[in-house]
Parts: structure tokens; sequence; C-alpha cells
């Protein structure tokens, strides 16, 4: 941290420069407080992804930014996921990004290392304001020369459990934060007790956040400062090998998995447990109809070791070329550190990374199991990986689409380690 | 030269599809026998066909959270809500706006398409021009290229027209012909017209644009409404040009409607998902319904090679 | 009247042809010069729009994207020219080769399958006109529906265990298990889906059939024929241009298969690679992985291989399609 730090003065006032170039003859100029002294009526323009619960959020939040800059007028739009980047990348190649977006950590370096976000560090203390909002979440959206986006909030990656589901088969539920072996022996006695309809969880495996997992506990990242994989081929056969004695007898079968696809084994109540963030409480709580489920800490090998972290999901961002950078920058001062918007969207974008916002969340129910759930992991909590290298989303989904395809016995561990590799190669190489 | 009226209350005799057709003498039994088999083979086909478009609509009725667990046909708990929720609409937005909006695109890509393919396919199919066997390649050749990779150059295109959150980016191409399926399939049906009539107007002194508008255009009838039906519905289904060249809400049609109760990063809701497809395949399909008709009745003066 | 001699662009679709002599069929002494100035003149009136969309929307997308073919190009940075990096790279492809082999399969086999459905169904309707219309909206009704999250849904139920598709072949004895979780039956569930919805050939079929005389039919059964024979003799030429219309646009259709298969897979391919189709990968490596240099030249070695099996249609049509205008 003491690192990032520093490092920010130095290249903050490189950045200012360069921008203050790069801005002449825009708007409302880069130095200029976010007085936003003019009262010129401004549109701008802004997406985001989600469902229609955030959209709905999203409106009541607009109509509050609108009733306190009466001259700035805010154009929403919003897609489903898979969409919005298609679209990004759509309106990136042709040169017309909204002037303010959602965004998430996954893409932030392939956008903010082509030059198209706007480096939101300009406006730090003359707009945007930084004060309420944990260093170590801050740092996230900074990249060498700059800090590019800011989160909204944060998750950590944890297990999911079904309490209703594990009183039927009778057996207790896993206590969370010790050993692989613990958490191995109770999926295996859940699936023996469920008789062929309920397991006790999904093939850990196939998710590159469990090798990352492993590789934290092992002090060790998934990528080295320099971008690239930090670890061997042989590493991960080995680590998709692993897996095997579960995939043969324990976890649900990946072919079972691709029926009920897009929902989850978990989400399905044909597991009792499951491995994900924990923002995705709610979604699973829809999926499931489950009454309650509860959430523990992974396991771990080496429990000294701050293995996991936290993760920032949501962030806010602005375009490189937007016209109203200070009006954009204000837009974005309001998303993360207004009260009144942590009061309007709860933990729906992670669990409120400005303090200020978190107090006008004022959470309840599910959303505060959240937050005590990463309260009662700050043990574990450690230094947050470098923001993803260019491709990671790419990388993430390759991993996964592999995982599950040995699942369902289509490739080896080998052969499926070897395309990996290949596909790393292309895409990092990009 | 006569012209033949398909009246459909007189059966087509000779069915080509029924393969044991009796002898022409027998002639009591060839009526009643192929009705019934040509009944049941129908209703247990349509029966086939229709079955998962039947679970569809029976999905609409289960709670979201039964998605994940219960595949059968019947909702274990059934519920209106998921319409409820559907005709709530959507971040203030009221969900007949929605509809309103596909229908206008609609019927503008029908009109376009209509228009623009017919007269191309005209040229195509019944001038002889400098110039046109190649430009007939070209026109096949726009078919066979995958679209992903027109998808930036074209929205590059528009946005420098200025074009962006306007419904012009979405009609222009159906003005401007450039989907070849529909000229092409309108130069198959005009070549298909014997040009007896053609010649006929010719001495009489017609030129082209009569000969086009009184006698090709009433012959590809049939032509005409399938290319209307395909043209409605394509539109109607559109979702990626909508995404791209939409920001408006207020102006979204339903595919991007449809989308909005499904999120991959968080919560879906399956039972919304499923009840507004299940509204939004209502006036596609009262549209086919009221098409078809015409593609029985609307051919009168085929056959005119005697 | 001296110029209306059927000049049939579809017959000498491609180059070369064009100094064929198209006249051959027909009679009629070669126009006058002006009379073909006129006609120039009016080809061009009524192809203005079509000229228009294809030059200002079509052929500079398509020529950008050909120069890409040839270049690396992540999107938001200026493509940089590579010569035939895409192609030699493209050769060494594993997951080319095995999207390229799955889509053959898939064109080789659903084509052939759909076509005969929609032309079997289409002339079931045809026989009888009476109280069709609800059956012709029933075959259709499926095609109406858009790749959507919920056609997704329906078919993971459909396919699934125990499922009815399942739950039938087991009546049968027949045990496959859910279809979806194995990767070797994910093709025919493939072929199934788009045979399912087969209404666009249907209709067009049904069109075509709409135009077929009935005189021809009473004429052939006078001469005694029998319902094969008609079909072959009757049914089957005076429909030819709507067959190898169908043939063509389905056999392009099937190419370049995205919707469903991306549905079905989530995009990624999966389950286990099965609907990993060319576009499905094409469209991978343009949108997820940004590499649109490489996706170019993919999509334009798909519009070779394509445009070469459409020409030898073309070409082979000349004997088997027989269009009423064009011969006497």
């Amino acid at each position: 941290m003491f690192r990032t730090l520093s490092h920010r003065t130095l290249t903050g006032v490189a950045a200012l420069a360069v921008s203050g170039l790069a801005l002449t003859g825009c708007g409302g100029g880069g130095g200029e407080p976010a007085a936003l002294e003019t009262d010129e009526a401004i549109t701008l323009n802004y997406t985001f992804w989600g469902n229609d619960d955030r959209a709905g959020r999203y409106t009541e939040a607009i109509a509050a930014f609108e009733d306190e800059y009466p001259n700035i007028t805010i154009n929403e739009t919003f897609s489903d996921y898979p969409s919005y980047w298609e679209k990004r990348q759509t309106e990136a190649a042709g040169g017309g990004l909204p002037d303010v977006m959602q965004f998430d950590f996954t893409y932030l370096r392939e956008y903010a290392d082509n030059g198209l976000l706007l480096n939101l560090e300009d406006y730090f203390g003359s707009g945007i304001t930084t004060d309420d909002i944990d260093e170590s979440l801050l740092v996230t959206g900074q990249l060498d020369d700059g800090t590019y986006a800011i989160p909204t909030g944060y998750s950590a990656w944890s297990v999911f459990q079904n309490p209703g589901l594990l009183a039927e088969v009778g057996v207790e539920p896993y206590e969370g934060g010790t050993s692989w072996d613990d958490y191995d022996a109770y999926m295996a006695s859940v699936t023996e007790a469920g008789g062929g309809s309920v397991w006790g969880g999904t093939d850990y495996t196939q998710r590159i956040q469990d090798l990352e997992l492993e590789l934290r506990q092992d002090g060790r990242e998934l990528f080295t400062e320099e971008g690239e994989l930090n670890f061997t081929q042989e590493e991960l056969v080995e680590h998709w090998q692993k897996g095997q004695d579960n995939r043969d007898d324990v976890t649900i079968p990946q072919s079972r998995l691709e029926e009920i696809n897009p929902v989850s084994g978990f989400g399905s109540s044909l597991t009792t447990s499951e491995m994900s963030w924990s923002n995705f409480l709610g979604g699973y709580l829809g999926d499931s109809g489950a009454e309650e489920i509860t959430i523990v800490a992974p396991p771990t090998s080496a429990p000294d070791v701050k293995d996991l972290y936290r993760k920032v999901g949501l962030m806010q961002a602005a375009s490189a070329t937007t016209e109203h950078p200070a009006e954009a920058a204000a837009f974005v001062d309001f998303l993360i550190n207004s009260p009144e918007v942590g009061e309007i969207f709860g933990a729906t974008l992670g669990i409120p990374a400005s303090s200020t916002q978190l107090e006008g969340a004022n959470l309840e129910g599910p959303d505060k199991a959240v937050q005590d759930y990463l309260d009662s992991i700050s043990d574990r909590l450690g230094e947050a990986p470098a923001a993803p290298v260019s491709g990671y989303g790419s990388i993430e989904q390759t991993f996964w689409t592999l995982g599950k395809s040995i699942g369902l016995g289509a490739i080896t561990p080998e052969d499926a380690a070897k395309q990996f590799f290949d596909e790393a190669a292309v895409t990092l190489g990009n | 030269m006569t012209t033949i009226e398909s009246n459909p209350a007189v059966p087509v005799p000779a069915d080509p599809e029924y393969g044991t057709q009796p002898a022409p003498r027998r002639r009591p039994m060839r009526r009643h026998v192929p009705t019934v088999v040509w009944l049941v083979g129908i209703l247990a086909l349509s029966a086939l066909v229709l079955y998962p478009l039947l679970w569809m609509v029976s999905a609409s009725f289960k709670p979201s959270s039964e998605f994940g667990s219960n595949q059968g046909f019947f909702p274990e708990n059934p519920t209106v809500e998921n319409f409820v929720k559907v005709l709530q609409g959507i971040a203030g937005i009221p969900t007949w706006r929605f509809f309103a909006n596909s229908v206008v695109l609609g019927i503008g890509a029908v009109i376009g398409t209509v228009i623009s393919s017919s007269m191309a396919a005209y040229a195509f199919a019944r001038i002889r021009f400098r110039g046109g066997p190649v430009l007939f390649a070209a026109m096949i050749g726009t078919l066979l290229l995958p679209f992903h990779v027109l998808i930036i150059p074209q929205y590059i295109i528009f946005r420098n027209l200025g074009m962006i959150d306007t419904y012009w980016p979405l009609l222009a191409g159906k003005f401007l012909a450039t989907e070849a399926f529909f000229v092409f399939l309108m130069v198959q049906f005009i070549r298909n017209l014997p040009r007896e009539l053609d010649e006929a107007a010719r001495i009489d002194g017609c030129g082209h644009a009569r000969i086009f508008f009184s006698i090709t255009l009433p012959l590809i009838k049939p032509a005409l409404i399938t290319s209307s039906i395909f043209a409605f519905i394509w539109s109607w289904n559109d979702f990626l040009g909508p995404l791209l060249y939409l920001n408006t809400p207020e102006k979204y049609p339903l595919p991007l409607a449809l989308n909005i109760f499904n999120d991959q990063t968080s919560t879906t809701d399956y039972g919304a998902t499923v009840a507004i497809a299940v509204l939004a395949l209502v006036p596609v399909m009262l549209f086919f319904i009221i098409f078809q008709r015409f593609l029985i009745t609307g051919v009168a003066t085929q056959g005119l090679k005697g | 009247m001296a110029t209306d001699s059927a000049h049939a662009p579809t017959s000498g679709s491609t180059a070369a042809s064009g100094t064929r002599p198209a006249d051959t069929r027909r009679t009629g002494a070669p126009g006058t010069r002006r009379a073909r100035n006129r006609d120039n003149v009016a080809a061009y009136i009524f192809l203005s729009p079509w000229l228009l969309g294809f030059i200002g929307l079509t052929l500079g997308p398509m020529l950008i994207s050909l120069y890409l073919a040839f270049t690396d190009y992540n999107l938001f940075r200026a493509p940089v020219w590579t010569g035939m990096d895409n192609l030699t790279r493209m050769a060494g492809d594993d997951r080319f080769w095995g999207s390229v082999r799955i889509t053959l399969v898939y064109v080789l086999v659903g084509t052939p399958i759909k076509l005969a459905a929609a032309l079997a169904v289409a002339m079931l309707l045809n026989y009888r006109a009476r109280g069709t219309g609800f059956f012709r909206s029933a075959f259709y009704a499926p095609s109406l529906i858009g790749a959507s999250v919920s056609i997704a849904l329906v078919w993971r139920a459909m396919f699934s265990t125990d499922g009815p598709v399942d739950g039938t072949l087991s009546f049968f004895g027949i045990n496959l298990g859910g279809w979806l979780g194995n990767p070797s039956l994910i093709m025919p569930m493939m072929i199934l889906l788009a045979v399912w919805q087969f209404g666009a050939p249907m209709v067009i079929f049904l069109a075509g059939l709409k135009g077929v005389p009935a005189e021809l039919y009473e004429a052939a059964s006078v001469d005694g024929a029998r319902a094969w024979r008609k079909f072959v003799s009757v049914t089957v030429p005076m429909l030819s241009p709507v067959i190898f219309f169908n043939l063509l646009l389905e056999m392009i259709n099937a190419f370049q298969i995205f919707a469903s298969a991306y549905i079905i897979g989530s995009g990624t391919g999966g389950p286990g690679g099965a609907t990993n189709f060319y576009t499905v990968y094409l469209y991978a490596r343009a949108f997820q992985d940004r590499q649109m240099g490489y996706a170019s030249a993919m999509a334009w070695v798909l519009l070779l291989a394509v445009g070469v099996l459409a020409f030898v249609l073309f070409r082979t049509s000349k004997s088997w399609v027989h269009y009423a205008g064009d011969s006497k």
C-alpha cells in the first residue's frame, strides 16, 4: 500500500499535465474545481448493466442528482452484461463511449491502457471526494499513471450453504475456514446422505478463483507483475487432476449442471454448498427460493496467510473523450459518496466502499449477512491483486469452460492445460 | 391463355404427398381415407411442434425459484406474479411502450423491405442491363459474410451521419434493400412468371414502370406476403441493431426489454423473463395469422402457360 | 418487345458468363441501341435503392473487413498490418478446425433434413386448402421466437434427464439420458432445434406451391401418373426456383449458425466445445478476445468457401431449375 501511495503522488502531477493538454478546448477545463459555476444546460450519457431492479434504482439516483445539479441532465441507457460490453467495444472502436459508465474491474486495464478512460485523479479534492473510501479499495482503480475508476462496492470469495437442504439430508454445515480435506469430507457426507438427488457441492477446481486462492495460500498471485501467468502448465494439470476424486464420487455431475444452466447447482437446490463471490447471495436466494442461505469462509491450507481479499466489483468511470469532464466527475462523486445513493442501492452494487454511503445504506437482512461475513474474515483479508491484465475476462472464461469440459469428460486435464496455455499466450500477447 | 382459379374448396385431386393413393377409379375411398390420415398425421405433428411452446407458456406461471428445480411441464406453485411484474414496466417506462416501439420498427421494416427489394428484384429478373450479372453476384456475395465483422464499420458510418439513438440505422437498411435474402427471393418468383403478359404489355407500349406495377407486383403477391412476414418477424426479434444504435430506454423495442429481467451478474428473474417472452409472442403470432391468409387467397392468376 | 429477352443473371451468376449467349433460349432480335440504353436507365432506376444501400452500407464495411483480415486489430488501437499472419495462425488453430468440422456436419446433415421437413409439411398443408390456417400457424409458431434466454430454458427442459425427449426414448427402450450433458448428443440436438424452426422455408415452399397450376396435376392424372411420378415430374420442376432458393439460403444460413448455438452454449462453445460453431468462434474472437483481425480473416475464409459452393450450386442449377419466364 505504501508503494502505491507514493507512486500515485508522483504520477499525479504528470497525469495532470497530460490531461490538461488533452482536454484543451473542452468544456469546463481540466484544473477547475468542480464548482460547476456554469449554468449552461449540459447533458451527460450514463450507462450500466443490470436488471429491472437496478434500472429502477438508478432512475431514482439520477433524479436525486438532477435535483442537486438542475442544469445537468443524465440520459441513462442499460443492457445485460454481455451485451453491455459488446456495445462498449463497438463504441470504443467508433469513438463514442458514454460520458460516465458503470465499470467492471475485469476490464479496467483493457480500457484504461488504451486511453479510453478519464483520469479521475485530476478531480480528487476538486470534485471527487475520496476521503471516505478505504485506501485499499481506492487503489484498485489505480493503474500506473492515474486512477481511472472508483469502486462502488466490494465482495469476497466465500462458501455459500443452504441450511434448509442440509437439514433435509441431516448433515451438519461446513464450519468454514478449515482445511480443504474438511470441506471435501463435508461434501462427501452430503452426497452420500443425498442419495443421488442432493450433492455436497460443485467441482471447485473449474474456476480460476479457486486456483488463485490456492496460489495466494502459497504466497503467490495468478499473474506476475509483468502480467504473465504465474503458474506452470504442469501445475495447472495437477490442479485439475486434484479435483478428479471429487468429480468421480462427490460433486454434482457436470452433465446435470449443463441441463439446469443458467441456474447453478446451488441455485437449483441440488447442492448444499457452492463457492462464489459474496455478492451473489441475493441471486442465490432468488434462484433457490430458500428461506436462508449462510456464508462462511472458504477452506484454506494455510490459516495464517492472508489469502482472501476484498474484490472490487462494480466501479464508476468516465470516458476520456467526454466533453464535460468536470460534470462527469461530479456525477461519479455523487454515485460513490452520496448517502442518498447508498440508501437507494443498499448493497446491490456490493457492500458500499464509501463509509458515508455505507451509513446511508443502512444494511439489513441478507445485505447485513454479507457485511457480517466480510467483517468476520478480516483476519484473512490481504492486499488485493493488481488490476487484472488486459484480456483477463477472456482468460477467466476459457479457464471455466475448460474446467467444465473436464467435468464432462470431453477433455483430459493435460489437454485442457495445454489449450489454456495456448489461449493465454494469444490473449496476453495481444 | 387461361387463368386457373385455385379454388380452396376443391381439393387438388392428385396429392403428390399421399403415396399410397388408390387407383383413380375408386373415387369414394379417395375422399375420406386420405382426409382422416391427413388429419391424424397433421394433428400429431403439430402437437409435437407446439409442445415446447406450450411448455414455455406454462412455465411463465412458475415462480422464478422453480426454474432450477422443476423442469417439468406444470408449475408446482402457479402464480401470475410474473405477468404482474412484467406489466408494471421497467425503470418507469410502461411495458406497452416497448411493444409500440417494436410495432413501429416492424411496420417500417415491412414497408421498406417490400418496396426496395421488389424494385431491385424486378431489375435483376426482368431487365437486361449492363453490369447486371456482376451486381447480382455481388448481391449474393453480401449474404456470405458473417455480419459480425461488419458491425463496427457500419456503426461508424451511422455515427458519422449523426444517427445514433434514432431509428434510422435500424430502418435505413430496410429501405435500401440491404438484405439480399428478400431481393433474391423475389427474383426467383419473378423469373418464374411467364413472360407472355410482359410481352403483351410491351406491345401495348407499356414501359417498365407500368409492367412492374400492374403486372409483376400483383403476380408475385405470395412472395411479397412472405417477405412482409419475414421482415416483420426479423425486425421484431432483432436484438443487436437496437442494442448498438439506441441509447434512450424510451426508444427500446421489445428484445432489449426481454433481457432486462435477466442479469447474469446478480439476480435473474426467470419467471418474468419467460412471461415477457410469452407476451412478446402474441403480436407476431397475430401478425402471422392475419398475413398467412393472403398466402391462400392471393393467387388467382398463376398458370398462364396455357 | 425487342428488348425483353430474358436476361438471367441467376444462371449467369458469377463473372465470365456475361459473354454467354443469354438469349439462346429466347427468340427476339437483339435490341436496338436506343432500346438497350432505355433498359439500362430503367434498370438502374429500379436498382437505385439497393445500389445506394450496397455502396453506402455494405460494400465499404466489407472492404474494411477484408483489409482488417490482414491486420492485428484489437478494436481500441489502429490496426497493424501483419500480412498473412492471421491465415497461418488459422491453419494451426485446433479450435478453428474443430469449428470447421462441426459446422460442416451441421450443414451437411441439418440442411437436407430441415428442407425435407419443410417441403413435406408444406405439401401436407397445400393438400387441403380449407382449415389449414391453424396448422400453418402452428407449424410456423416455433420460428416466431427469437433467440432469447427463454428459448434456451425451453430447450434445456426438453432435453434434460427424464425430460420429454429422454422420457419418450426411454419408453421405446432407448436410454440416452439427458442430451445436454453429453457433448456427442449436442449436434443432433442442434439439428433438431433447426428442424423445429423450419417455418421460413415452409412458408416459402407454400408460396411456391401456390404457383403450381392444378391443371398440370390433372393432366398428369389423366396420363395415369402415380403420386411419386407427379411429384417428380410436376411438383419438383415447377417448384425448382423455390427449391433452389431455399437450398442455397438454408445452406448459407447453416454455415453461419450463430444465435441458437450461442444461447445453448452460453456463448462459450460449451458443453465440451460442442457448440463451438464457426461463427460462434468467430464472434468469441472478435468481441470476447478483441481479435477483430483474426475474426475478419475467418469471415473472409468462410465467404470464399461458401462462395465456391454457391457458385457450384448456381452452375448445376441450370440443369434442374426451370424458370417459367425463361424458357418456352
